[in-house]
């Protein structure tokens, strides 16, 4: 039986089995595929033309590919007048959702923004990834947010399978995963959710005890 | 982020093609607002404003369950490439947030 987050010497701890470990590597993945494939259907649609540029770095290595579509897209915003298609994907556009209520605008913004949002979520999942590797699941404090936002963008993508679009829904979720029987895979991706809800609730519990307070109410960011 | 050197250029193409349909000035303030949802924790969120914005424990805790409660609320303000900047802060925290003039 796992343990949850708990503080550690120099960070965060939670003792999983290794199916668990597994299964949320495998669920960061799935996730990095959905976002890779948008990353695609983006580049391609926004008319980027720098396929036949004839840059030497194509298909050399994983790296440097992903860097150089990286600032070709960002470059293909820049002086497209096209707007991104959205998302098809529900999850996808749950993950890249829009920046603004104005729809022209979001246009805009998402043309500017995506793929900079998109590849820093990659960053965060093949982090974790990484840190699912070693037993029991060490998370330095420098790591944790990542670690964090990679595990809360996991739970976005089960929540928007299992249609959790209201808190009646989300209530009707956890208590599928308490009957405790052998179901579905719908009752599969419901104890999974629930799972992962307590395991993100007990690292970010054991991180808020660590923020530092910062000067009084209203003052906000002053130095 | 990967793109700090870009977003000044991405600044200067926004407010440009704003420009003409909605007279949109480079100093006019912004606000960041984010929206209620079932799905993030309201431990998480806290943690999301007290660590982003160094908002105080109480304030955070504020700002949360003002979300919770009102369905939304605006959690900073600035011009437009800090309300660009901290939404895409918000939605790489998994936050539905969107940015709007004040």
């Amino acid at each position: 039986m796992a343990t949850a987050f708990r503080a550690a010497s120099s960070g965060y701890r939670a003792d999983l089995q290794k199916h668990e470990r597994r299964l949320l590597s495998s669920l960061c993945g799935d996730v990095t595929e959905l976002l890779t494939r948008r990353g695609r259907e983006a580049s391609r649609d926004s008319g980027d033309g720098t396929e036949d540029s004839g840059r030497p770095s194509r298909g050399s290595g994983g790296e440097a590919d992903a860097l150089f579509a990286h600032f070709s897209a960002e470059l293909a915003g820049l002086d497209s007048e096209e707007p991104l298609p959205l998302p098809s994907d529900p999850v996808v556009r749950r993950l890249l959702p829009d920046a603004s209520e104005d729809p022209e605008e979001a246009d805009q913004l998402r043309r500017l923004t995506e793929s900079s949002l998109r590849e820093s979520q990659l960053a965060d999942l093949r982090g974790a990834r990484m840190m699912l590797e070693t037993s029991p699941v060490t998370i330095p404090e420098s790591g944790a947010a990542a670690f964090g936002r990679a595990l809360n963008t996991v739970r976005l993508t089960l929540a928007t399978r299992l249609e959790i679009d209201s808190d009646e829904a989300a209530a009707q979720v956890h208590r599928r995963a308490g009957t405790g029987r052998v179901g579905d895979s719908e009752q599969f991706m419901a104890e999974i959710y629930t799972f992962i809800t307590w395991l993100q609730e007990s690292l970010f519990e054991a991180m808020l005890e660590y923020v530092p307070e910062h000067g009084t109410e209203e003052e906000g960011s002053d130095t | 982020m990967s793109t700090a050197a870009g977003s000044t250029l991405t600044q200067e193409q926004t407010e440009f093609a704003t420009e003409s349909s909605e007279q949109a000035r480079p100093d006019r303030p912004y606000c960041v607002v984010v929206w209620n949802d079932p799905v993030n924790l309201m431990s998480y969120v806290s943690w999301v404003f007290r660590s982003h914005f160094g908002h105080s424990k109480r304030r955070a805790h504020e700002l949360m369950m003002q979300v919770h409660e009102q369905g939304r609320a605006v959690v900073s303000e600035g011009d437009r490439e800090q309300a660009e900047r901290d939404v895409t802060a918000m939605h790489r925290y998994g936050l539905q947030s969107t940015l709007e003039e004040s």
